[in-house]
């Protein structure tokens, strides 16, 4: 809301007024007034109808009006009622569009329906720092001489890295350097649903025709391509076909080519016949300066303070940071002020997660408890049976959920040696999978963990 | 609350009342109830629908003090089913209260009275008028119906009163026809004018006591205040156009003639006018006729011709005939006297020796 524009404040005033009176009351004395101007020293004029609205809002809601603008901004100072002339009663309504902007950002959700591209993933809005320079560099250069100087390029990176504003990128940017040719961006799912529709319909040639024309292409998260072999084989042919013309394609995956499972070897190769980057994790440099760049395109203006708490309270998917970045942005424009760190914590406790710190001998516990048995004999030479499978248990969590290494787990549980410490989490890990038993053991031991 | 009133007395003041609450009964269930107040100064009646409000002593015996409102309808129709003689008892329990006249008791169930609005009195009444209720009561009863009834132009379904030199003069006009009506006031010291929504005013006209009442207003607001209670009604903020620009200060023709001829011949050629309600007129100087002339073609046509005194040039203008008609009703005079200023002017239509009275009819197209 702006609170210096007299028609927003009266619908926010208006707002708070019918939460406090009768539909009635606000019907009859609300219906026909209006603010008819902000004046420099803080008085708010309402202009009302006549002087029966203008002794009844003095009498009876004076106080009301005045709290609810006083709650909007300490600038105002009074209210005052005017008598409005008839014929200006009726308020301009030519100005509607202004608040349609400020309503929903529905731009955000728009998606070019000819090559699936979204205008919202440019580079203008890309975030270089250490941990995708090497990418973004790569993107520029595939850019540069498309098809010639790295195809395909691959780029992998954990979920929320940003892969997919990179590629969307690499296409809105190659529209705008060479308006005649085509782009077109999907999934690889799309393609697989593409694909099975067109085997049904019997239009698999169509299917071919439709990808084989494209200058860039730009394949989604290809890691979903493995076990479906038509597809593979699908994708294969279309590479080939790109590949030969020269042109550029661009893959995205959680993970470089040759982890992907379950893909035939032939189209692992091509994959990563060209450039292959990664995106690590962004640093907390970058990610302070995603934070900013985010919450200025959405014209607020965050302390430094405000920033760093953000950026260093949650690691991992820049997309939860967007997500922080977003209900902060959100809370800012209902309060129509920029939010200090008291109230961003409050607003952010449901976004952070619990610290998993966790002491060895707190799991030691919690299992011999679970097992019934003494926890001392756990740090114990002992093998008795009943005391081994718990120690076995132990340990596979300890390296599983909380990442302690094979060496620490030996030490803290007796002086043991780390093979004994894989060794047991490898055999865990091997009778999980068949012993439904044993897993829902863990299961259990794992919620009185948390 | 208990108190004692006289029958007659209660149902005057519930009728005189009701006409200004709130006859829709979409808004605050407050605007459409009479409020009673029985205080130190008396048994009171309020009621507003917000662009009128109305405050109106009554004579009875106050009990015990309180106030209470009550649906307007509910009071009305049992004000109008009372037989005149005797005094009722209103006693006010809880949410309900109890209306008692001889053997007979009603209990109605009241209204949250905190809703009800204050009425509210001109902020500074600088300009003051005294004047006979009864004078008011007929200026507004006559000159409101020419006002428009359309709330386009607020300005125009308001009449307009302006003192000045110790004369009232009241116009209104839907742009039509105008009439303009004014009355000597006895003190002369004080000037103003204001607009008053033509509605609110013969609302308030009904109700007006016949003896001395003051007029106060103020830039948003008037009041009309007898011995018997106040009446307030808002204003229109708005400009009245310049009507007096529009009256011909020439006249091309003039003719004076009885009002029972001219009433009677224009209720016959009336029969005759078509879909646009259209009555020709025709001066004729040589012959000293004055004839009205109606053609429809699916009834017949019909020509009138009268009596009448006229000096000038002939001449044909035609309008529409319900407007001729409204004077009839604008003044008592025996004769009538018209006055032409031309072709697409407009006509000007005024009693012999009533010089309170002009009304000015603009003419149709050909």
């Amino acid at each position: 809301m702006d609170k210096g524009n007299p028609r927003e404040l009266w619908e926010y005033m208006l707002t708070q007024v019918e939460l406090s009176i009768s539909p009635a009351n606000f019907n009859t004395w609300f219906r026909n007034s209006f603010i008819v101007r902000i004046g420099e020293d803080g008085v708010v004029y309402l202009g009302v109808p006549s002087q029966f609205f203008k002794d009844w809002y003095l009498k009876k809601f004076h106080a009301l009006l005045l709290k609810i603008v006083r709650d909007v901004s300490y600038e105002f100072r009074n209210i005052e009622y005017l008598i409005v002339k008839d014929e200006h009663r009726k308020i301009p309504r030519e100005n509607r569009n202004i608040r349609g902007a400020l309503e929903l950002p529905l731009d955000e959700f728009y998606i070019n329906k000819s090559d699936n591209l979204n205008p919202r993933y440019t580079f203008d809005t890309f975030v270089i720092g250490s941990f995708n320079e090497l990418a973004y560099a790569a993107a520029q250069a595939t850019l540069e001489r498309p098809g010639i100087t790295y195809n395909p390029l691959f780029v992998y990176g954990d979920t929320g890295r940003g892969k997919t504003h990179l590629v969307q990128a690499v296409g809105n940017q190659f529209k705008k350097q060479y308006p005649g040719r085509k782009v077109f961006y999907l999934t690889s799912e799309k393609f697989v649903i593409d694909y099975t529709d067109s085997v049904q319909a019997g239009t698999a040639n169509r299917f071919k025709d439709k990808y084989r024309h494209y200058d860039l292409l730009i394949m989604d998260d290809v890691q979903f391509l493995s076990k479906k072999e038509r597809s593979e084989e699908e994708l294969f042919h279309l590479f080939n076909a790109l590949h030969d013309t020269n042109k550029q394609i661009v893959f995205s995956s959680d993970r470089p080519p040759v982890a992907i499972p379950d893909i035939a070897e032939r189209l692992k190769g091509r994959l990563a016949s060209g450039m292959t980057v990664d995106i690590g994790e962004p640093d907390s440099e970058s990610r302070m300066a995603i934070v900013r760049r985010k919450a200025s395109s959405h014209g607020v203006l965050l302390s430094d303070e405000v920033v760093e708490y953000v950026a260093t309270s949650m690691n991992g998917s820049i997309r939860e940071l967007e997500g922080m970045v977003n209900s902060i942005i959100c809370h800012a424009q209902v309060k129509g002020l920029s939010p200090d760190i008291a109230e961003v914590r409050q607003s952010l406790r449901s976004f952070t997660r619990p610290q998993k710190n966790i002491s060895v001998k707190n799991v030691v516990d919690k299992v011999a408890e679970y097992y019934g048995i003494d926890e001392e004999s756990i740090y114990e030479k002992t093998r008795r049976r009943e005391v081994v499978r718990p120690r076995q248990v132990i340990m596979y969590i300890l390296r599983e959920d909380f990442s302690i290494s094979y060496p620490t787990i030996g030490t803290k549980l007796g002086g043991r040696d780390h093979t004994t410490v894989i060794h047991s989490c490898e055999k865990i890990k091997r009778e999980v999978v068949v012993n439904n038993e044993l897993a829902k053991e863990i299961q259990n031991i794992r919620t009185l963990l948390v | 609350m208990i108190i004692s009133i006289e029958k007659k007395k209660f149902s005057e003041a519930v009728h005189t009342v009701s006409r200004f609450a709130e006859r829709r009964s979409t808004t605050l269930p407050a605007l459409s109830s009479i409020l009673i107040i029985a205080g130190d100064e008396g048994i009171k009646m309020r009621a507003t629908n917000l662009e009128t409000g109305v405050d109106l002593k009554l004579e009875g015996d106050c009990t015990t003090k309180g106030a209470v409102a009550i649906p307007a309808t509910i009071l009305q129709q049992i004000a109008s089913s009372l037989a005149p003689e005797g005094k009722i008892t209103i006693e006010h329990a809880g949410d309900t209260i109890s209306i008692t006249s001889g053997n007979s008791k009603s209990v109605i169930k009241t209204v949250p009275y905190d809703d009800f609005p204050s009425i509210p009195f001109p902020e500074n009444p600088k300009n003051r008028v005294v004047l006979p209720g009864v004078l008011l009561r007929t200026l507004f009863t006559f000159i409101a119906p020419c006002a428009s009834s359309s709330a386009v132009r607020p300005e125009l379904s308001s009449i307009y009163l302006s003192i000045e030199g110790g004369v009232l003069t009241a116009a209104a006009t839907d742009s039509f026809r105008l009439a303009e009506k004014k009355v000597p006031l006895s003190n002369k010291g004080s000037q103003g004018k204001f607009l008053i929504p033509a509605k609110n005013a013969l609302d308030i006209a009904q109700a007006l006591p016949d003896d001395d009442i003051i007029m106060s207003f103020d830039e948003h607001q008037c009041a009309f205040v007898g011995d018997g209670g106040m009446f307030v009604s808002r204003l229109t903020n708005a400009t009245y156009p310049d009507y007096r620009q529009i009256i011909p200060k020439e006249s091309v023709v003039e003719a004076v003639m009885l009002r029972k001829d001219f009433e009677s011949a224009l209720k016959r050629t009336t029969i005759f006018s078509d879909t646009f309600q259209k009555v020709k007129m025709s001066f004729d100087p040589k012959k000293n006729l004055f004839s009205l002339f109606a053609r429809n073609i699916d009834i017949g046509e019909s020509s009138e011709a009268i009596m009448a005194r006229i000096s000038g040039s002939p001449l044909d203008l035609s309008f529409n005939h319900r407007y001729l008609a409204t004077i009839l009703s604008l003044t008592p005079a025996e004769s009538l006297s018209l006055t032409a200023a031309g072709i697409g002017r407009p006509l000007i239509i005024k009693g012999v020796g009533d010089t309170s009275l002009m009304y000015l009819v603009s003419p149709m197209n050909q």
